[in-house]
């Protein structure tokens, strides 16, 4: 028997090393990965996922060679009579579709790229699509801009506000607890133990150094059972509990003893004084924006270095202007301003726990001890020593769960988030919240270098234009991204989150004064299964059946297969090759190594399947790009690593064909050359024994706080002038083409945000909708397995068998006391059914949940997808339509919809 | 003398189901599972815990799985495993009947796992354990315990020689090693204040101890 070492690349997490035992060319099991255990961020330890990779190798449902659709018809009941073909005749048939592309331009009569890609959730695509980025800056290049922006699940079922203000305001992407040092973390909906095993383990690892964990949810997750304390918020309520927190801290206690003063004062915006506009006040010549200095009781610019101490409280009378949007600017003699800290404390006010209480149905008394706990695990004052470098130590941290942060509200609560993390200078420190890696402003290896010196004393934005003459964008996306997600910017991942559900509506039927999107030519989804994961179905279905060629790599045919013209099947997960990036791929997993890791084949291909790079290469031959091709790949575009460097030289001859094998060789000599400055070389055959090579990776990179001090810049937070005045501007140019349709959304581009009651915005919408919410009784929500997170494991026999041990897996879970009302009993088949859709299911019956809420757990409700289309279980896209009306001024929107659950 | 123990910590156990998933395919189930974690609620909102407690056989010291059996299928080794001998098992189902913890699994048919259907058989024979209308149970990975002799290695401490659940655990939960080396992390473990057996009443003496849950 052999042990062959390789990856695990299922979740954001990935990759993490495992070990495949093969037993006569037959994979039998898994392990981890002993001897990498000291350099894992989990010691080693995987999660349930990894454990299933055979089941995937050998699904008796995998798609056996090249597919081609015969049935010209397309629709759920037009079987699309698939032929089998040869690789060849396959790639021969894209190559051409690319071909004709190139030959009508790469952007069509209405301006939008004629060739689309779609990947699956969360990055995991990268982990397998081998040279996948090559081929898109080579194809870039020959045709023009590729869409990436008509999505899957992206925006209703991902964290999208924490995407772009995280990334804003302190370079995270996703935001997290820099687990273990935490003493106290607040969780809302945040479902770690259901989503990857390192997140999983560092919750553990804290719980054993003293973390008490207050988890707040609707419903009673795994997470939940792992935490101290649960609280059983109504959904979507969560932004009024935060900012009943930062009521207590700013009106009930003393805030000046309870407060990171040091802090508040240096390290953000708070002592800004703000004009009658709502801009900083600036002074009159170098437009810099003004404080107060108590002790010398004057007007100075933010960075005078005479400052002694900055008033962080008050109204000062003051002289300056304030720049507004499209370059107004306001003169003002001896105006009394108010300082952005003093109109945070006046705007939470009225949020009293009392307040809250009423609309959250959570205690007032459970709101303030738990702003208690918050601040007594702040640890004012404390200090820590990391490599060397003494930081502060604040070892609390607040995490957010998805639906919490999508949708109408997802702005307000991120931005009470980021606020009570400042007021205990909590971010970015140890033990406090971190973003472990930045996807909106590369380079992606540290987030260090993206902070840049920007206006104001802040860090520099790479922002969409709305200045007049820059607006519209020259290139445009099906979901509008850069004209209308301005604060997303278009650098790095920014596409990921682009507002996938504008694509599908403005497919479907274009608003007023819109460009309509055409159908690409060519639309290449990359493992992904848009039909299943995009809200309404049924729309999805109805724009996709006029796409005119789509291409699916896949493993089994699913909902989106099913629309497909062109099936491929690459190799899966244990049969192809790739070097993967181990730090700069990671999200929540926080290693203390950087390097490459090698994903190899364990087993001879089990069906007539290839190496994605192969593919590749073979449409980069037929296209006559391979020169292009090939001098691109010995650039390091794409991968970072270039093949040649100071030291070292292990080019690609470019006149020539090269297997992904001889590709990726290369590849593993240049990465390790580049790493050890020429030192060291290793080439495939050491990977495949050895695995991973790694470098430490100092931990004092972990802290933004650290560089942004050394800099002399501050956090953005807690006024957004600058969110306010790209709002305006936004609006000015929609409004300037008869655009009145995104004004809802223009709303939210607040400085200082107000929270609302979102669950009551959402009954308003479905009363403007002639449906009458009280009928619609409960909130349907959804929540993780942790066995079948970010895969494709629904179609995975042992992971799907693994999942349904949880007691909330495989029905529709409704508590006790809802199913006595209704007269359910568990195991019953229910109709539940929104304004929108009417669906069956079987019925679990449960203690832990608010009877208000019905809770389907995992993304199920196929009717292709081998497995998984077996199961009685609906999905909450089911029960939605996508309308403006629901979405926030990111274009996401929350997981959430109003139904009524009876007996058949 | 060894006496091979285990111990869970309910503060780590995460829930996540690895260790029932790794079980199977370290021991090639299909259709069955040994390391079950049991899902479970007390009380109603908004008073209620939910409970996740892994139950792996305890590998009694007095086991009331071992005297039922008509055929002394199953034993207990001197080092306290307790195993079940699949030739000489009838498939009566006494020791279900008996045992107090629902540790055992009935096997009415093999189900290979696929990955172990696509072997020969000959290779096959020496991965496939079970057989045909037999009662099957967690073995402690007795298959890999008993390497640790030949190859000098400590279970519960090296992996190759340790039960998979320990090794995979996420949370690092659960702990194995001798109960009889006094000094071992496994010994001062039960005698910690947290620790419990479970349902005791039945006095079979369980080798598998828990720490108790505390919440801050």
């Amino acid at each position: 028997m052999e042990l062959i070492p390789t990856y695990c690349y299922q979740c954001y997490n990935g990759p993490d090393p495992i070990l495949v035992k093969v037993e006569d060319g037959i994979a039998i099991g898994i392990e981890q990965n002993y001897a990498l255990a000291p350099f894992h961020p989990s010691g080693g330890r995987i999660c349930s996922k990894a454990y299933g990779l055979i089941e995937k190798l050998y699904n008796p449902h995998r798609v056996r060679s090249p597919l081609l659709r015969t049935n010209s018809n397309k629709g759920r009941n037009e079987d699309p009579k698939w032929k089998e073909i040869s690789w060849d005749e396959a790639l021969n048939i894209l190559a051409d579709k690319l071909r004709r592309v190139k030959e009508k331009g790469g952007i069509d009569e209405n301006g939008y790229p004629r060739i689309a890609l779609t990947l699956g959730a969360a990055g995991t695509p990268e982990g397998h699509f081998g040279l996948l980025t090559v081929f898109l800056s080579t194809m870039f290049r020959w045709t023009g801009p590729i869409d990436l922006t008509i999505g899957t699940g992206q925006g209703v079922k991902c964290y999208h506000s924490e995407h772009v203000f995280g990334e804003f305001w302190h370079r995270a992407f996703m935001v997290v607890a820099d687990l273990p040092r935490t003493k106290y973390l607040l969780s809302f909906g945040h479902n770690d133990v259901s989503s990857d095993g390192a997140s999983a383990w560092r919750l553990a690892q804290a719980k054993e150094q003293g973390l008490k964990m207050v988890h707040v949810e609707p419903h009673l997750s795994v997470t939940g059972a792992f935490a101290d304390k649960v609280i059983f918020i109504k959904p979507k309520t969560d932004a009024i509990f935060l900012f009943s927190m930062i009521h207590v801290i700013l009106h009930e206690k003393n805030w000046k003893e309870v407060c990171d003063l040091e802090f508040l004062k240096k390290m953000t915006n708070s002592p800004y004084l703000i004009g009658p506009n709502g801009y900083y006040i600036r002074d009159k010549e170098t437009k810099k924006p003004l404080i107060w200095d108590l002790v010398d009781n004057k007007q100075k610019v933010y960075d005078d270095p005479s400052i002694k101490d900055l008033a962080l409280e008050g109204e000062y009378e003051v002289s300056g202007v304030e720049v507004g949007p499209d370059g107004v600017i306001w003169e003002h003699e001896s105006f009394k301003c108010k300082t952005s800290f003093q109109l945070l404390i006046e705007a939470v006010k009225d949020y009293s726990p009392e307040f809250a209480e009423k609309i959250c149905d959570i205690p007032v008394g459970t709101i303030r001890e738990v702003t208690e706990e918050f601040l007594k695990n702040a640890c004012l004052g404390a200090t820590i020593e990391i490599d060397g470098e003494e930081l502060p130590y604040r070892p609390v941290a607040i995490q957010l769960g998805k639906t919490v942060n999508n949708g109408p509200g997802g702005y307000e609560t991120c931005w009470a988030r980021t606020v009570l993390l400042m007021l205990v200078g909590a971010l970015e420190v140890p033990g406090g919240a971190i973003g472990p890696g930045s996807r909106l402003n590369p380079p992606y290896e540290t987030r260090w270098m993206s902070v840049e010196p920007g206006p104001d004393g802040f860090m520099n934005q790479y922002l969409n234009p709305t200045e007049r003459g820059k607006w519209p964008p020259k290139v445009m996306f099906r979901a509008p991204l850069t004209a209308l997600i301005p604060l997303a910017g278009s650098r790095g991942w920014a596409t990921g989150i682009a507002p996938f559900t504008l694509a599908w509506m403005f497919m479907d039927e274009p608003p007023e004064n819109w460009p309509k999107p055409s159908p690409p030519d060519v639309w290449i989804i990359y493992r992904a299964n848009p039909v299943r994961t995009q809200w309404d179905p049924e729309l999805v279905e109805r724009v996709m059946k006029k796409f005119p060629f789509v291409v699916h790599f896949t493993y089994v045919i699913d909902e989106t297969s099913w629309y497909a013209d062109l099936i491929l099947p690459d190799h899966t997960d244990l049969e192809g090759y790739q070097l993967c990036s181990v730090f700069s791929k990671h999200w929540f997993s926080l290693w203390d190594y950087y390097g490459y890791i090698l994903k190899q084949p364990v087993v001879k291909p089990v069906h007539n399947t290839m190496d994605m790079t192969d593919i590749i290469v073979e449409l980069m031959d037929r296209l006559g790009l391979l020169k292009e091709f090939n001098s691109r790949i010995n650039r390091g575009s794409g991968t970072g690593i270039p093949l040649s460097g100071e030291n070292y030289d292990f080019r690609l001859d470019e006149d020539r064909k090269h297997t992904s094998e001889e590709i990726w060789d290369r590849i593993c000599k240049a990465a390790t050359a580049m790493l050890s400055g020429g030192k060291e070389v290793y080439g495939m055959d050491w990977f495949k024994k050895n695995s991973v090579y790694l470098k430490p990776y100092p931990k004092l990179e972990r802290y933004l706080y650290y560089v942004l001090k050394k800099s002399d810049l501050r956090f953005e937070i807690p006024y957004q002038e600058r969110v306010k005045r790209v709002g305006e501007e936004l609006k000015n140019r929609l409004h300037e083409r008869g655009i009145h349709w995104w004004d809802k959304q223009l709303k939210e581009y607040q400085a200082i945000p107000c929270a609302k009651d979102f669950s009551k915005e959402l009954d308003e919408y479905y009363r403007r909708n002639g449906v009458d919410p009280e009928e619609y009784d409960m909130w349907l929500i959804a929540s993780r397995s942790p066995c079948l997170s970010w895969t494709g494991n629904v179609s995975n026999p042992r992971m799907l068998t693994a999942a349904a041990r949880a007691l909330d897996f495989g029905g529709i879970v409704v508590s006790s006391r809802a199913a006595e009302r209704r007269g359910i009993k568990h195991g019953d088949i229910v109709v539940i059914e929104s304004p929108l859709g009417r669906k069956e299911g079987k019925v679990i019956v449960r203690g832990g949940q608010r009877p208000d809420v019905a809770l389907l757990v995992g993304q199920l409700g196929q009717w292709a997808t081998p497995y998984a289309k077996d199961l009685l279980v609906p999905n909450v896209s089911d029960f939605i339509k996508l309308d403006l009306d629901i979405l926030d001024a990111g274009g996401s929107a929350c997981d959430l919809a109003k139904v009524k659950i009876y007996r058949v | 003398m060894t006496h091979w123990a285990m111990v869970i910590d309910l503060n780590k156990c995460l829930g996540c189901l690895t260790c029932t998933v790794a079980c199977e395919v370290e021991n090639y189930l299909q259709g069955i599972s040994w390391g079950r974690v049991i899902d479970f609620e007390d009380g109603e909102y908004p008073n209620v815990r939910r409970t996740l407690l892994p139950m792996p056989c305890m590998h009694c010291e007095e086991p009331a799985c071992v005297n039922v059996c008509p055929t002394e299928a199953t034993i207990r080794r001197e080092d306290g495993i307790v195993i079940i001998d699949y030739d000489k098992c009838i498939g009566c189902r006494l020791c279900m009947i008996a045992c107090p913890y629902d540790s055992r699994v009935y096997v009415e048919k093999v189900e290979l796992p696929i990955s172990l259907s696509l072997l020969k058989t000959e290779v096959r024979s020496k991965s496939q354990i079970l057989k045909e209308r037999i009662v099957s149970k967690c073995t402690f990975c007795v298959h890999k315990i008993d390497k640790a002799k030949e190859t000098g290695k400590t279970p519960g401490k090296d992996p190759e020689v340790t039960p998979t659940c320990v090794n995979t655990c996420v949370g690092n939960a659960r702990h194995f090693g001798d109960l009889d080396d006094p000094e071992g992390e496994v010994s001062k473990l039960v005698r910690s204040m947290r620790a419990f057996v479970l349902y005791e009443e039945a006095k079979t003496r369980p080798s598998v101890y828990y720490l108790s849950k505390q919440r801050r």
